[in-house]
């Protein structure tokens, strides 16, 4: 076992957080390892490709060729098919863009590598270092070949799929009614519309959506998130969604390209994400939105942060869990907020039945809002539906 | 297996599975472990809980 390596900061997983994070640690003149399992970064795709755009600049994301397309606003369905916009208007910089997801991870990926990121692919962490209590390292395996990688600092930004969250003992488990099993088919041949990404919701979905993000004319991500707490056997997201395919014949007529799944944490904020040697970052640190189920920009936002800390901790041998609580501090102060908020929300919209979905998008879709406040669209349930506005007020 | 254990079935060979990883991020006791398109399952640890089964999209995990 010749090949031991040292570095300042491991970062384990190159999704955008991971690739953030080793950035903004590279720029703050640390010594950074990336690692990635897979033996190329951004691919497969588990994504929706959808994204909002307002939070690009604040941490260094310059728009690149990963953009699709830009949508005009989104389109809320309730179960019987009414419809409310949300436009930019209204929304302030919520809409966005379809992106390229594999083409955005190596951008990604590739300004961290400019900022001085050595990255090594094929290579996955095994297990966690530790010694007297701290984090040190991990083991890993590149190639076949294990070997052990010493750090200052070690990023868990290994994604949803998160061991190395559970590996340093941080409490990253969930209950079934914080996730979500997708399930995303690219489909062509389809009557898409190319100025908005679509929103399905009520019993087509339990407990989550369906979603048609546009990426071309005629070329749509048409997927599901269905609440495992919902679920009752096997394979019900593909059921759900081929459902509902089936069901709309503007979307039955079209061609499956390609096929992707994966796994979305909808909870509220973790209480814990970092210990002595060891930060968590991006879906690892359950960061996603439990309301839209979106996790990239989050990911990023946070990764600039836990770069910046990670860069601080080095220079002043400070990787301790109470330096890290920067960090802590840090990413709460521009996310926890709406998490928790936007999880409070999702726990009471899955409870809403169709029928009080119909009304509330009916309500809306007739008041064209000025700017969507609590205040705005309470006053317009409570003005067309006064009977659900009790049960409504609690979303709220 | 312990005679008292339901067997649990991954098929994973590429007929159904789609290499996704939610059973991976589910399972309370992090006994499936995704490496490309390699699947291990620690049949000691895991209490066929079920929630891998709730959580894999295509329906790749069975629990007999
Ligand atoms: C079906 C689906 C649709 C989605 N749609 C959207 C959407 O439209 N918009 C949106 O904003 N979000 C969406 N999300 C969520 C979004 O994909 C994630 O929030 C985002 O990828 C999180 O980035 P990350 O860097 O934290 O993790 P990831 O992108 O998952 O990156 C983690 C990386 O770590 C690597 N890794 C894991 N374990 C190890 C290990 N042991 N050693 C080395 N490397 C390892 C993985 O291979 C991976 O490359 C969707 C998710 C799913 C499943
Ligand atoms: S049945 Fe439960 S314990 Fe066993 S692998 Fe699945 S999720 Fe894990
Ligand atoms: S959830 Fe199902 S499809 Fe996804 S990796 Fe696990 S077994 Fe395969």
């Amino acid at each position: 076992m010749a090949k031991d390596l040292s570095t300042d900061v491991l970062v384990i997983g190159a999704g955008p957080a991971g690739s953030m994070t080793a950035k903004w640690a590279a720029k703050g003149g640390a010594r950074v390892l990336m690692i990635e399992k897979r033996q190329e970064i951004g691919s497969p795709v588990r994504c929706g490709e959808g994204m909002s755009k307002s939070w690009l600049a604040e941490v260094g994301i310059t728009p690149g060729k990963w953009i699709n397309l830009e949508v005009e606003g989104a389109r809320i369905y309730s179960p019987s098919e009414k419809v409310f916009e949300i436009n930019e208007k209204h929304a302030g910089n919520e809409v966005g863009y379809v992106v390229e997801r594999d083409g955005f991870d190596k951008a990604l990926a590739i300004d961290a590598g400019n900022a001085g990121v050595d990255i090594q692919l094929k290579t996955a962490a095994t297990g966690l270092i530790r010694e007297n209590g701290r984090i040190v390292g991990a083991r890993v395996k590149q190639f076949g070949e294990p070997f052990e990688i010493r750090a200052s600092v070690v990023i868990g930004a290994d994604g949803f799929e998160s061991q190395i969250g559970r590996w340093a003992g941080l409490p990253t488990n969930l209950a079934l009614r914080d996730m979500d099993s997708c399930l995303q088919y690219r489909m062509t041949g389809v009557d898409c519309d190319v100025r908005y990404c679509d929103f399905y919701l009520g019993e087509v979905a339990p407990g989550g959506y369906v979603w048609i993000f546009p990426k071309d004319h005629g070329l749509a991500n048409v997927g599901i998130g269905v609440q495992l707490s919902k679920i009752r056997g096997m394979a019900e997201a593909k059921t759900y969604l081929d459902r509902w395919i089936d069901a709309h014949p503007a979307y039955a007529k079209g061609k499956k390209i390609d096929m992707v799944g994966g796994g979305v944490s909808i909870s509220k904020p973790l209480n814990q994400t970092v210990t002595d040697g060891l930060m968590l970052v991006g879906d690892a640190a359950r960061m996603i939105d439990p309301l839209t189920g979106g996790g990239i920009a989050n990911g990023c936002i946070a990764g600039k942060i836990c770069g910046e800390v990670a860069a601080e901790a080095v220079h002043q041998g400070t990787p301790t869990k109470e330096f890290f609580q920067k960090y802590e501090k840090g990413w709460r102060a521009k996310l926890e907020e709406k998490l928790f908020r936007n999880w409070l929300a999702k726990e009471k919209l899955c409870t809403l039945s169709d029928a009080t979905f119909d009304k509330v998008i009916d309500a809306l879709a007739d008041v064209r809002l000025q700017k969507l406040t609590v205040h705005n669209i309470l006053k317009a349930v409570r003005d067309k539906y006064p009977e659900i506005t009790k049960e409504f007020e609690s979303v709220l | 297996m312990p005679p008292n254990k339901r067997s649990l079935h991954i098929e994973s060979s590429g007929q159904l599975c789609i290499y996704c990883g939610a059973c991976v991020g589910v399972c309370p006791l992090n006994c499936i472990y995704l490496d490309e398109t390699r699947i291990t399952f620690d049949e000691k640890i895991c209490t066929r809980c079920e929630i891998c089964v709730k959580a894999c999209p295509v329906g790749a995990i069975e629990i007999g």
